[in-house]
């Protein structure tokens, strides 16, 4: 066993969401680190291409282990968790509905918490958050947001259900590490890009009636790749003297949203964007949450001020703790890991 | 003030939270899930301090006059029972049961306890479906409906929604006996039974796979469905369901002796169509010019609604709820009829008989509805002769 980890190669280690766009990346990670009593937990309905794909690059993934279930469901969480030592939650259902968003987050936390603490052998759960759990809209511009950020306290308000269920779930894993003294890490990593990652992250802009409107342009993006994020991950399940600990991820260099869009723009064909000053958007969002209340909801507050803020509001970001305590450093720099993903996308035509 | 509770608080329970907050004289004072952590996330969103995991415990530490029912289906019968056996009246979300026995059951336990209950078919009062009730009990048509169609459909596109029932044989709509088309597909047949005798001679269904949904893994699961259905009186039925006519249809086609009507429940319109003779090629450009004009009033009257704040999205859910307050506070009938109920419950159920005879023997069509005594608020579709 090595002695800078809390779980030998022998431990059973089980992945959610392992075949999503961050899980089939941390399952390869952790198949490099040479764990291979791996666990795989898939919802029945996925389609497991991407998660095959990453398994055959590995001699030990034909020893990986796939399992099918549903995390709402008692039985199937204590079929996955059973004889595992550490869990990598990674399943992340998206819903429009706050509701959703709860179950599919908190709820399927908490049958995979008590099945761990029932048929497991705890020694660490992971759980993978979101930046979206933070009030970073309450930070003043050029600020630095770290783990020590508040939190979110009215989600409703700001329209976003991910983040509820994110917030709900990192209450729980708290909840259960106190009262059960289950070891826990909370990882909260800002937006993931990389290959097989099309889409824009919301803290560029917005996507309406065929065009882009960039918001700001100077603001930093808070992104990191996605083999950085889940080598972060890895570490977070494997690194001793962490417990009960929040990492932020992000990569070390950072680009603005504006050097980042010229860059998307130099590659992909046909795109079209409209650049909008952050205080237009904010004033925006103003008139539009205001207009929400007053028509009772014929309008949702879809544009708000707590998301302006939070999404393009010019903040700094650090991983110095996640350097410090979890001996991260990204695996991929800068330049590689933009050819990475601008390399899914049509070239322009010269 | 009428004191509320609900009981399932998932997704659905987000959308009847507001709906009932637009209604005066009423108060949400418990909510209710097998769940306690889901009861208390909609408690702790909305205000509400009495969250519960036992329904019993609920009704008697709340008293509430009316329970809002919003769980999967399959608990619709019971729940509702038992409410009903504790004296409160019942509001049961879509499908209203899994069964037309159930169906009748529920109608009449309320019934005999002078109480009042309504299933969710908030489609049928919509702006626009209020204008076309309106329209016919003014004789619009000029008779009773000669035929009628009523076109639903349901996309595949969110595999957000659509993944977990394809993927797991256990999910909810997977365990009803008409899988997919009978969890969404009451409201397209609501709009039918409405103006449809309850003695029915004929239902025709025939049911498939779109090849979309064997893509994506379907198995069992059909999804393309149409029905032809006839009554005594000789009014016909045209029902289709569909995940693949685009765009998105749920539209109502009513067609009188003398003239009808479509109204078109995506864009909140109402088309009259009347008959009229024009002159000879003047037939080719009158009728366009005057569906033109209706569709600018539809128009019109839409971004009125907008002014005015009624082009809520749950409109049609707030409209049914506060009917149905008003129908107990006032002590009138309640605003779906309970032929309607029993009578679309009957047809769903003779549909899914016959595209899943596996999982529903066929029923004795002569008697598909059992007759209950009942004012409406909208009266018998013979009113409208």
């Amino acid at each position: 066993m090595n002695a800078d980890y809390i779980a030998s190669p022998k431990d059973r280690i089980l992945v959610t969401g392992s075949n999503g766009f961050i899980g089939v990346k941390v399952v390869e990670t952790l198949l490099e680190y040479g764990f291979t009593n791996l666990r795989c937990f898939v919802r029945p309905s996925s389609l497991l291409d991407s998660l095959r794909e990453g398994l055959s690059g590995s001699p030990a993934g034909e020893a990986v282990q796939l399992i099918s279930g549903d995390l709402l469901s008692r039985n199937d969480c204590r079929k996955a968790a059973e004889g595992v030592s550490v869990i990598y939650h990674l399943a992340a259902g998206f819903d429009k509905s706050f509701a959703g968003a709860f179950m599919n987050s908190a709820l399927a936390t908490r049958n995979l918490l008590d099945a761990f603490l029932e048929q497991g052998q705890p020694k660490r759960f992971v759980s993978v958050s979101s930046f979206a759990v933070y009030a970073d809209w309450k930070l003043k511009r050029g600020a630095l947001l770290d783990e020590t950020c508040p939190l979110e306290d009215a989600p409703q308000e700001r329209y976003d259900s991910y983040g509820f269920g994110k917030l709900k779930q990192d209450e729980l894993v708290r909840e259960y590490g106190e009262r059960y003294q289950l070891p826990y890490v909370i990882l909260r990593p800002g937006p993931v890009f990389g290959p097989g990652q099309k889409a824009l992250s919301g803290q560029l802009g917005i996507s309406a009636f065929g065009l882009f409107f960039q918001v700001g342009g100077s603001n930093l993006l808070p992104l990191t790749y996605v083999d950085n994020c889940a080598e972060a991950i890895v570490l977070g399940g494997l690194k001793p003297g962490v417990d009960g600990e929040i990492f932020n991820v992000v990569d070390d260099e950072l680009l603005t949203s504006r050097q980042f869009l010229k860059a998307y723009k130099k590659r992909v064909n046909r795109f079209r964007s409209i650049r909008i000053p952050y205080s237009v958007a904010y004033s925006f969002s103003l008139l539009w949450e205001k207009y929400s209340q007053y028509s009772k909801g014929q309008l949702p507050p879809a544009f708000n001020r707590r998301r302006c803020g939070s999404h393009w509001k010019a903040h700094r970001y650090s991983n110095q703790k996640l350097r410090e305590r979890l001996g991260w450093k990204p695996k991929v720099n800068l330049d590689t890991a933009m050819a990475s993903f601008l390399s899914q996308f049509e070239p322009r035509k010269a | 003030m009428l004191r509320i509770a609900i009981v399932g608080c998932g997704k659905i329970a987000d959308q009847h939270v507001p709906a009932i907050r637009r209604v005066p004289d009423c108060q949400i004072v418990s909510v209710c899930d097998q769940e306690l952590l889901m009861a208390r996330q909609l408690g702790e969103r909305f205000g509400v301090s009495n969250c519960f995991s036992d329904l019993g415990k609920m009704l008697e530490e709340t008293a509430p006059d009316v329970v809002h029912i919003t769980t999967p289906p399959q608990g619709h019968y019971p729940l509702a029972k038992k409410c009903l056996e504790s004296g409160a009246h019942v509001y049961v979300e879509k499908p209203f049961t899994v069964t037309a026995e159930q169906a009748s059951s529920l109608i009449q336990l309320a019934q005999s306890r002078q109480l009042k209950i309504t299933p969710g078919h908030n489609y049928q009062f919509t702006l626009e479906m209020l204008e076309l009730r309106q329209l016919v009990e003014q004789g619009f048509l000029g008779g009773r409906p000669i035929h009628l169609e009523s076109h639903y459909a349901y996309t595949l596109d969110d595999l957000d929604n659509v993944g977990p029932i394809l993927g797991n044989r256990r999910h909810w709509v997977r365990q009803l006996p008409g899988q997919l088309f009978h969890n969404v597909m009451s409201h397209g047949v609501a709009r039918l039974a409405e103006f449809l005798d309850d003695d029915l001679c004929e239902i025709v269904a025939r049911a498939h796979q779109s090849a979309e949904l064997q893509t994506l893994g379907g198995e069992e699961v059909l999804d393309e469905l149409r029905v032809l259905i006839r009554d005594r009186r000789g009014t016909t039925a045209f029902f289709c369901f569909s995940t693949q006519i685009k765009p998105v249809l749920s539209q109502l086609r009513i067609c009188g002796p003398r003239n009808s009507i479509l109204v078109d429940l995506k864009s909140g319109s109402v088309i009259p169509y009347k008959k009229e003779n024009h002159k000879s090629y003047l037939t080719y450009f009158l009728p366009p010019l005057l569906n033109a004009r209706e569709h600018l009033r539809n128009a019109r009257r839409n971004l009125v609604h907008f002014a005015t704040r009624k082009l809520y999205q749950d409109y049609g859910m707030t409209e049914l709820i506060r009917r149905f307050y008003r129908s107990i506070q006032e002590k009138t009938p309640p605003p779906v009829p309970y032929r309607e109920i029993l009578l679309t419950a009957r047809i769903m159920e003779e549909i899914f008989s016959q595209v899943y005879p596996a999982n529903l023997p066929r029923t004795d069509l002569p008697n598909v509805v059992a007759r209950v005594e009942e004012g409406s608020e909208r009266g018998a579709p013979l009113g409208i002769l």
